[in-house]
């Protein structure tokens, strides 16, 4: 099968739900072997773009491809699909195995295939020894991992994370990470929908920018940063108080754009180590107290926040 | 696919200790309790606390009392014959069910004909009219049957003054003979012999259609409670559906290729096999502790439970399938069933219904897999029989199962 033939496409995807547009002329491609970030805040149709996906929206025009099928009425093309939805989608007091079983039939395996892949995989997720354990009865990390695990059992050549690490601890999120990175290496093409930009600096090989159901920016991480602040850095300025309206406007004239921290104002800075001193020297002579002033290589935060005009929250 | 769900949902329902008490051992319970209140709501168990009061103390009424006192169904509620006033007051404070009183102002005991009030005041409380309907035929029954002395007397007078005169001889002969019966009576009542009376008992009582063994009342509740718990463990079992779609299972299950049927049919099948096994059970209870005849019709029984499990998973779901909460939906189907289960006959016989919530009735699932057993148990007709109900059950279940079918397509495509 060509790579094209293998991606995952959605193509100008629209709906409209009670009058609000959730998804609005939304477009991206998830490639095999890639980890595609889509990151925006609550709110701004990354569930519905999953679902949109699964074949489970109707979509008011636009289009979902997977492998070149409309996953929509074609049961086939849906079993190229794992989604690992952001709750903890088991039977509770089912075992680890027994979840992963149940999880692997539904997903379109045999019985016998099942059952193999639930062993490979409790292996793979290091829950050999509570292969029989009830879930209920497993930490959080342990449950997102079967979590995870009971997303590929059926080795889909696309796999749906909602959020994956909601609530997670900074371990088990690492060790999610791996797992992802692992997939990654199989070949398996990865959309994350995710608020956490760490997450997806982190693991991500090309982010989508969602905001109100419409894909603000794509492209690799270096691509965004450089089409948002060309070589400039991030330069951030923490004053000792609150500022007042002549200090925000003066503020505003350096560039700066406010956080959601009152005190915090954030915008790119060239000229490296010495155009920080130059534009300290200049903040300072127009009366400005200044607490703190830092520089910082451009990241997804600054790309988002120079994008949307707002912080994303955590 | 359907198999897979159909797993999940037992090892859920094995290991949840609480769901298995609730749709087995609960209803178990309840059949027992059930079973041993409302044995006696039919009446052969049925006492009446009963106060006297005389009046008149002639000695044909204290004849009467004393005849009456040794009737099993009354219980007097004093040893003693108690005044008038007494007696009210015991029928107002509830001690007593009902108060009995001979009555001076008012025609003799066996007066025929007279046109004063009749001899005994029977008092009695609203609640109780059964209590007063049973005392007055009793004392129907105790005068025929201890004082035909008195009774025939009042009828040779009726005779002698409106129909034709009786010479002296005639009435000297039937004073004798009245007299004998007179001494014959107060000589039964000394040795406390059973008398049925010198009057042709007009009554006999026999049960209809008795089974060959087994009692009536006990099948009959445990088809009650079997029905009224069915309901409510296929609504526990169908709300998963709504838990599922909640924990995102149903997501996941949608994505891939098995459809929102799957998971309806699996749910379907397992419901229908749990009731099954649960009513199965409640009435191996009633075979073991009540003596009703379950082997003796295995094949009726199996029959209408299956059809009726049937219609209760098919029911559940499409109740919970078309709500959009679980919250939502417990309270329904709680409202539901209680409705259902009252009209159907679970709680209470239709017979003490009014007409028109009898024939309301045939709309609920209950009455219907009720008048399944009735026909099995009570009545002992053939399978054939069973077709009309089982087929109304089996309408009821391919409807619910459509139903929720339908409703769970919503799901699917949003």
């Amino acid at each position: 099968m060509s790579e094209i033939a293998r991606r995952l496409e959605v193509i100008e995807a629209r709906r409209a739900i009670a009058g609000r547009e959730v998804l609005a002329g939304t477009s991206l491609s998830v490639e095999p072997g890639r980890i595609l970030a889509l990151l925006g805040p609550n709110g701004a149709g990354k569930t519905s773009l999953v679902r949109a996906i699964c074949g489970r929206l109707r979509l008011d025009s636009g289009s979902v491809r997977l492998g070149g099928r409309d996953p929509r009425g074609d049961a086939a093309a849906r079993r190229q699909l794992g989604l690992v939805p952001q709750e903890i989608a088991l039977y509770p007091d089912l075992t680890a195995r027994e979840n992963l079983e149940v999880m692997g039939r539904l997903a379109g395996l045999s019985s016998t295939a099942a059952r193999r892949e639930a062993a490979t995989a409790l292996g793979w997720i290091g829950l050999e020894d509570r292969a029989e354990s009830r879930t209920r009865g497993l930490s959080g990390g342990m449950k997102r991992r079967l979590n995870l695990a009971a997303g590929v059992l059926h080795s889909p050549d696309f796999l749906l994370l909602d959020e994956p690490t909601v609530g997670v601890d900074p371990e088990a999120r690492e060790r999610l990470h791996d797992y992802l990175r692992e997939l990654r290496g199989r070949g398996m093409g990865i959309l994350l929908a995710t608020h956490d930009l760490d997450q997806a600096e982190e693991i991500a090989d090309a982010v989508a920018l969602l905001v109100d159901g419409k894909v603000r920016a794509r492209g690799t991480q270096d691509e965004l940063v450089r089409a948002a602040f060309g070589d400039a850095r991030e330069l951030i300025v923490t004053l000792a108080r609150p500022p007042s309206p002549e200090a925000r406007e003066r503020l505003g004239t350096e560039g700066l754009a406010p956080t959601a921290e009152a005190k915090t104002w954030v915008g790119p800075l060239e000229g490296g180590f010495e155009g920080l001193a130059r534009r300290g020297a200049r903040l300072r002579d127009a009366g400005l107290d200044v607490a703190e002033v830092r520089l910082r290589a451009a990241g997804l935060r600054g790309v988002y926040f120079r994008l949307v005009g707002r912080e994303l929250e955590p | 696919m359907s198999r897979v769900v159909f797993r999940a949902m037992w090892l859920t329902l094995a290991r949840d200790r609480s769901a298995i008490a609730m749709s087995v051992l609960l209803p178990i319970a309840f059949f027992l309790v059930f079973a041993s209140i409302f044995a006696g709501t039919a009446g052969e168990h049925l006492r009446v606390r009963i106060a006297y009061a005389d009046e008149v103390d002639s000695e044909e009424s204290r004849r009467l009392l004393a005849a009456l006192r040794r009737e099993a169904a009354l219980e007097p509620a004093a040893e003693v014959t108690l005044s008038s006033e007494r007696v009210r007051e015991l029928v107002r404070s509830g001690a007593a069910d009902a108060g009995l009183i001979v009555r001076a102002e008012a025609e003799p005991l066996g007066s025929v004909g007279g046109f004063g009030a009749p001899p005994l005041l029977l008092v009695t409380d609203p609640t109780r009219a059964v209590a007063a309907r049973l005392v007055a035929g009793l004392a129907q029954k105790a005068y025929f049957a201890w004082l035909p002395d008195v009774a025939l007397g009042g009828v040779v007078e009726l005779i002698d003054l409106d129909f034709t005169e009786l010479d002296p001889e005639q009435k000297e002969e039937i004073r004798r003979e009245l007299q004998r019966l007179r001494l014959e009576t107060l000589e039964a009542a000394r040795e406390g012999s059973e008398r049925s009376g010198d009057f042709q008992e007009l009554v006999e009582i026999a049960e209809v259609e008795r089974p060959a063994r087994g009692r009536n009342h006990v099948a009959y509740y445990a088809g009650a409670v079997a029905i009224l718990f069915l309901l409510f463990s296929a609504v526990h079992g169908a709300l998963s559906m709504l838990e599922e779609r909640d924990s995102g299972i149903l997501d996941r299950v949608l994505a891939g290729p098995a459809g929102a049927k799957a998971l309806v049919d699996g749910k379907y099948l397992f419901l229908t096999a749990q009731g099954f096994v649960q009513v199965s059970l409640i009435f191996l209870v009633a075979w073991l502790a009540h003596d009703v005849d379950l082997p003796g019709h295995v094949a009726g029984f199996a029959l209408v439970t299956l059809a009726a499990a049937a219609a209760a998973a098919g029911l559940a779901l499409a109740l919970t399938s078309a709500c959009s909460t679980a919250r939502q939906a417990q309270t329904l189907a709680n409202v539901a069933i209680l409705i259902t289960s009252a009209i159907g006959g679970s709680m209470v016989p239709r017979f003490f219904m009014p007409q028109w919530v009898q024939d309301l009735g045939w709309a609920t699932p209950t009455t219907w897999a009720l008048e399944g057993y009735t026909r099995v148990f009570w009545r002992g007709e053939p399978l054939s029989s069973l077709a009309l109900p089982v087929t109304m059950l089996l309408v009821a279940a391919a409807l619910g199962w459509g139903v929720a079918r339908r409703a769970a397509r919503r799901w699917e495509s949003l």
